[in-house]
């Protein structure tokens, strides 16, 4: 469905001509004239209004009833009063009613002085109470889960909660029990409330019925301050405000962005802050002395690396992780290109320049938004709940409110495969063939090929194109290709086809139509475009010699021809596949220069120089989110002692070389970006605003994008065969595929709240092989190939394709990344 | 009775089977009559009538099915038979004693409704009806009067019952929609109402068993005949169920219009043991109580109205002058609080308010203050709730106060002395059982 076109219209409220939208909601468009409608069950976030609470009431003249703010739309030439005697009547008898039950005991609620209830109460309430009956009781408080803590007196029942859990969370776990006064809220099955958007709750609760409990009793509303940023966990980047206390981080809370997260925060977001202070981050530089790592003051570490640097003579490579700001890559490569002259940089974009360029066109470039009023969404090799997940809380609403029709396409069963029209699964590794029979399919090839060794059916192919092709009824409407960039790693034999696939709907230059990649982390696309990347630099501007990519590195390591490796935040040991490859690369290396939070195994077993990191809450600078957003990160509190910003280090080992590198801040820095990037022309941070901007919507920096080198890549793609490798065939072994849960991060592990959550490995099958296997769910089985083996739980799926397996990546012990795929083997544990 | 319309051969042995149903005049002229006539002229003759909805609102019948929107979208017919209003029982005798009648009565409704499914939704405490109307439903389908092209026409449909599972608020139309879905049964918020966005968003028309029942009836006599019956704006007859203390409880069907002392006294041989009456709920346990004095008010919709009560569901619930109103009252606010749904404020608070309140007026802790707090709780909730739930609570128990104050306050001061004297009693027995009851 498109975006409705509002138009506004003239009504009268307590006297006042107002404009508003047509059809706003009363509650809403009363506040364009200033006037506050008091509400406990509305929250337009969570869909349509239920008029529950009664807390509402208005007055429309020609309508004998009151009637509920939050449920009426705004009409031309309405009448409304909020403050006649009937109207004040009903809002008092409503708060009188809503507290005869409730505890009053605000002076130890976690609620009390930044709760609606008490507002309400005081803007609008009698202040009086005639109930002297005995007040409603309940066992309290209890754990709702290990994150939140319920305290069913104080409920007023909106169930907003609820309403989260069953409509926009589609969890399904809570409900209410019992009816009348008794009702109360809990889950289903008195289970508890473990959900990856669980904390929402906590935030939507009016009162203190829903309180966080890692923030419980922590702080009072008037002891902290609220700092905006934006979360650096995953690549959604939701914007956030940190409560801080006393210089520590005490909470999380949503920064309402709705073209960024909608007003929603997940569990890690929201919890994991927690590592921002825990005993295991490193606060101190380190340097290995005696094949163990020392702490050292500054100085020393500092004079390690830039000796390690100057001895490698330009034998140097550099590799970002995701939680590096555009500032700290741009930097990163200027010291490995421009100081040291190695061309060899990555940030694992995975892709060639050409590639990146066709791929980044900003006429093809959706936005998170477009998701929501697509007519149609195809999700394309990613699970949007482990990769990006508030993007999943999107697709679900645009399917529920909007009518938006979903169609998934991965190997690995989506949890969105409940919604979703069409569900197709190909065989692990096998992106390339699936996307050029689905081009096919569009451009009357040959698609039983490609489908076949895709591992999917060519019938269900046809009717994904079909699908696509018709989703605006007659014709094609406006669809977005949501992917994991993961699809990428076929390199030309997949975004050819995908690019096809483009040309084929229309995507180009349409608005709210569009690709969208998600990233393999964080900041995946501010750190191409700021120039960490193989083959191009700042701006993704040509380069006279290409460095090699992360793989390339390795290599080059193994070899001996690169001897320092510089690393951005990031372990290779967890980020990266082969990760024996890696281990032997890194023990090769001379120097390994490490910018690190968490002392990873990578970290501890290779590292030389260990420069300590900022936290996210502690950064400051750019990112940029997936739909091409800039966005900028504020210091919510002042770095531990011994941190300092990475970089302040780059710029130390910069002039340490003899480079005078003209920066005194960190916004110096981002001058500098701004200035080499073309398509960033004009950009200051404060132009980025609280809520960033999307660069390629000004038309003048979208012009700014370089022109591949063989120009017009749409049109030349259309002639080019396409080239793609057969998924393995199974041949009795299984085929080994991927994924890294929401939860599968060092912060995760560090922050005591969310440790529960951390998970451990299990293999995914389906209960076919499981069969063939004599394996029963639950049991411990040894996955295993290439005489390497990870030891894991069997996890049955009944939708899990048969002949693939798929085993978790990015999980310190047993990854996924310790086998070298494409075939492994699943044998029973030997009991020991 | 000449009156008697749906009642008329209510008492005919066997009159639950297909054969007995048809051998007195069942889905015969009047089914191919109405299903031959375009759906428009049906619905005009359901308007002109004047027959207004029997399950409590008095809606005209004929209007609400012309607000079903034309098109082809699915469109649902759905009868309320979830009969909890307490004091009413007539539809349960409808329905155990000729089934036939209201199934013929939906195939009309469904057709004027242009719906081509419809449920039964009817009370889980009914099973026997339930079962009754399982087995006439089966036999319709097998004679060819529900499934597809019905006696041959166009017109289609497919009927299911659907027993609840035991909550009074489903008799609410909108929350017997979301029941029905297989939801928790809340009320919905209106607009938008049911012949908009009704069963699965579809339009849907609701109707109680009695209104449907009547439909072959109106159309067999004609409109013009039936809107003749009754006095002006309630046309027809009416089935009343009398209970309390009365000679002759029981359903009865009556023209509009008679009075409410012929009832009583009349057909129902007045009161038990001869006494007078006290108060009288003309239109089930929501209606606001009427005293004596207003026995010879016309017992039809505006008349009731007018004298600021309704006639509701038809249920006339008589209390003679001996019963305490605390009593009534208590038993009435007891109801109404354990079938709130609990998802608005105002009910959901207000009648265990109440409760709670009369709790303690029986107890004898109140004084007449707890009266004026009573009194303006009921205000309070009176229009301000999400549904007719706690209206239906607050209107009978505030006439309740307004009618028989003297009464309460003569009660709080016994209750009061009683409940002191228990007090000094116990303190003069300090051997006795411990202090608890009057101080707790």
């Amino acid at each position: 469905m498109p975006r409705p076109e509002p138009q506004f219209i003239t009504f009268s409220i307590d006297g006042r001509e107002v404009q508003a939208p047509a059809n706003e909601m009363l509650v809403d468009a009363a506040k364009r004239g200033d006037v506050e409608i008091p509400v406990f069950c509305y929250e337009p976030k969570l869909g349509a209004p239920v008029g529950a609470c009664r807390m509402c009431l208005v007055d429309i003249e020609g309508i004998p009833k009151l009637q509920t703010g939050c449920s009426t739309p705004v009409k031309d030439g309405m009448v409304v009063h909020t403050q006649t005697k009937r109207v004040k009547d009903a809002q008092e008898s409503v708060l009188e009613f809503l507290l005869i039950n409730h505890p009053l005991d605000c002076p130890v609620c976690d609620k009390g002085g930044e709760c609606p209830l008490q507002d309400v109460s005081f803007g609008w309430g009698g202040g009086k109470t005639r109930f002297i009956e005995p007040k409603r009781h309940f066992k309290k408080p209890l754990e709702l889960s290990p994150l939140v803590a319920i305290d069913r007196e104080r409920c007023i029942l909106c169930y907003r909660c609820v309403r989260f859990s069953q409509e926009l969370s589609e969890d399904y776990q809570l409900v209410l029990h019992e009816r009348g006064a008794a009702t109360f809220v809990g889950t289903f099955d008195g289970h508890p409330y473990v959900a990856p958007f669980s904390g929402n709750i906590i935030e939507l609760c009016p009162v203190g019925a829903l309180t966080s409990r890692p923030y419980r009793f922590r702080a009072r509303p008037w002891d902290i301050e609220n700092s905006g940023s934006v979360c650096t966990l995953c690549p959604a980047q939701c914007n956030v405000a940190f409560t801080v206390r006393d210089d520590r981080v005490l909470r999380v809370m949503a920064r309402d962005n709705d073209e960024v997260d909608d007003g929603w925060l997940c569990d890690k977001g929201r919890f994991a802050y927690q590592s921002v202070h825990a005993e295991q981050r490193i606060v101190a530089p380190m340097v290995r002395d005696g094949g163990v790592l020392r702490e050292v003051p500054w100085a020393r570490a500092i004079e390690e690396a830039t000796l390690a640097l100057k001895k490698s003579g330009g034998r140097v490579a550099g590799l970002a992780g995701g939680a590096t700001t555009n500032e700290e890559g741009f930097l990163l490569q200027r010291l490995v290109r421009d100081v040291h002259g190695s061309p060899h940089v990555d940030s694992s974009a995975g892709l060639p320049r050409a590639g990146l360029l066709a791929m980044g066109d900003p006429a093809l470039q959706a936005t998170v938004a477009d998701l929501e009023f697509a007519h149609t969404v195809l999700v394309l090799g990613t699970e949007p709940v482990d990769d990006m997940p508030i993007v999943d809380l999107r697709l679900r609403k645009g399917v529920r409110r909007n009518r938006m029709t979903l169609a998934v396409a991965t190997s690995r069963p989506s949890s969105l495969d409940p919604n979703a029209v069409l569900s197709v699964r190909y065989a692990p590794g096998a992106e390339a063939a699936f996307v050029a029979a689905l081009s096919a399919a569009f451009y009357g090839g040959d698609v039983d090929t490609p489908a076949r060794a895709a591992g999917t059916d060519a019938g269900a192919v046809a009717e994904l194109a079909a699908l696509l092709r018709t989703s605006g009824g007659d014709e094609a409407g406006d669809v977005v290709v949501l992917y994991g960039e993961r699809v990428l790693a076929g390199g030309e034999a997949v975004t050819q086809p995908l690019l096809k696939l483009a040309g084929a709907l229309g995507l180009s230059g349409r608005a709210g139509a569009g690709l969208l990649g998600i990233p393999a982390a964080t900041n995946g696309r501010g750190l191409r475009e700021a120039g960490v990347v193989p083959d191009a630099g700042p701006g993704l501007a040509e380069l006279a010699t290409a460095g090699a990519d992360a793989a390339g590195i390795a290599a080059s390591l193994t070899a001996g021809d690169t001897t320092v490796l510089y690393l951005m935040h990031t372990d290779p040991l967890r980020d990266q596949p082969q990760r024996a490859t890696w281990d032997r690369a890194l023990d090769k290396a001379t120097h390994v220069i490490a910018h690190a939070g968490f002392m990873t195994e990578g970290i501890r077993e290779h590292a030389t120089v260990v420069f300590p990191a900022e936290s996210y809450a502690e950064k400051e600078g750019t990112i940029v989110h997936p739909d091409g957003r800039l966005q900028r990160l504020r210091p919510a509190i002042g770095r531990p002692a011994g941190v300092r910003a990475a970089w302040q280090v780059l710029d130390e080992l910069m002039r340490a070389a003899g480079v005078d590198t003209g920066l005194h801040t960190v916004h110096s820095a981002t001058r500098q970006l701004f200035e080499s990037v073309p398509f960033y022309a004009g950009l200051t941070v404060d132009t980025l605003g609280g809520k960033g901007l999307r660069w390629w919507e000004d038309e003048a920096r979208a012009a700014a994008w370089p022109e591949p080198a063989k120009p017009g890549l749409l049109a030349t793609v259309a002639s080019s065969t396409p080239t793609y490798e057969a998924a393995a065939t199974p041949n009795g072994a299984l085929r080994l595929g991927t994924f890294k849960s929401i939860w599968a991060s060092p912060e995760v592990e560090a922050s005591p709240a969310l440790k529960f959550l951390h998970p451990t490995q299990r293999v995914e099958l389906s209960p076919v092989d499981a069969e063939r296997l004599g394996i029963r769910h639950g049991e411990h089985v040894t996955v295993g190939g290439d005489g390497a083996s990870v030891a894991a739980v069997a996890h049955l799926r009944n939708e899990s394709p048969a002949g693939s397996a798929f085993l978790q990546s990015g999980i310190p012990e047993g990854a996924a990344n310790v086998l070298e795929g494409p075939l492994v083997e699943i044998r029973k544990a030997q009991s020991t | 009775m000449s009156s008697a319309i749906l009642f008329k051969d209510i008492d005919q042995p066997g009159l639950n089977t297909l054969a007995v149903y048809r051998e007195r005049g069942g889905y015969g002229d009047v089914l191919r009559k109405g299903l031959s006539m375009p759906r428009e002229a049906l619905v005009t003759e359901l308007v002109n009538s004047g027959l207004r909805g029997r399950g409590g609102a008095g809606f005209s019948m004929g209007k609400k099915a012309s607000f079903m929107p034309k098109g082809t979208m699915d469109k649902y017919l759905v009868c309320n038979a979830d009969e909890s209003e307490p004091g009413t029982f007539k539809d349960r005798e409808l329905m155990t004693k000729s089934p036939h009648m209201l199934i013929e009565g939906m195939i009309l409704g469904a057709y004027a409704a242009g719906a081509t499914r419809a449920f039964i939704y009817i009370r889980g405490e009914y099973a026997q009806m339930a079962d009754i109307l399982d087995d006439a439903v089966a036999e319709a389908y097998d004679a060819g009067l529900l499934g597809n092209n019905i006696l041959g026409t166009d017109h289609s449909l497919e009927l299911a019952v659907h027993r609840g599972a035991g909550a009074y608020i489903c008799g609410e139309e909108t929350a017997l929609l979301d029941s029905l879905e297989g939801k928790r049964g809340n009320p919905r918020l209106k607009p938008p109402f049911p012949a908009n966005q009704g069963l699965y968003q579809g339009p849907t028309l609701i109707n109680n068993v009695e209104t449907l029942a009547t439909i072959p009836h109106v159309l067999g006599m004609g409109a013009d005949e039936y809107a003749k019956i009754g006095v002006e704006n309630s046309t027809g007859t009416k089935l009343i169920s009398v209970s309390g203390h009365v000679k002759r409880p029981g359903n009865y069907e009556i023209e509009l219009g008679m009075s409410a002392r012929d009832i009583i006294y009349g057909l129902c041989g007045g009161i038990e043991g001869d006494l007078e009456v006290k108060l009288w709920f003309p239109g089930g346990s929501s209606s606001p109580v009427l005293t004596k004095d207003d026995l010879d008010l016309a017992y039809d919709f505006d008349t009731l109205a007018k004298a600021g009560s309704m006639l509701g569901s038809g249920a006339i619930i008589v209390v003679d002058e001996e019963t305490s109103v605390v009593d009534v009252c208590l038993k009435l606010a007891k109801f109404y609080k354990h079938e709130s749904c609990g998802k608005c404020t105002p009910c959901r608070e207000g009648t265990q308010w109440t409760v709670k309140m009369l709790e303690r007026i029986k107890s004898g802790q109140a004084t007449p203050m707890d009266l004026d707090i009573m009194a303006s709780v009921q205000e309070q909730i009176t229009g301000h709730c999400l549904c007719v739930l706690g209206d239906a609570m607050a209107m009978p128990v505030g006439s309740m106060i307004a009618k028989f104050r003297p009464e309460f306050e003569a009660y709080i001061e016994e209750a009061r002395q009683r409940s002191d004297a228990e007090l000094i009693a116990s303190l003069d027995a300090p051997n006795e059982a411990p202090l608890v009851g009057s101080l707790v």
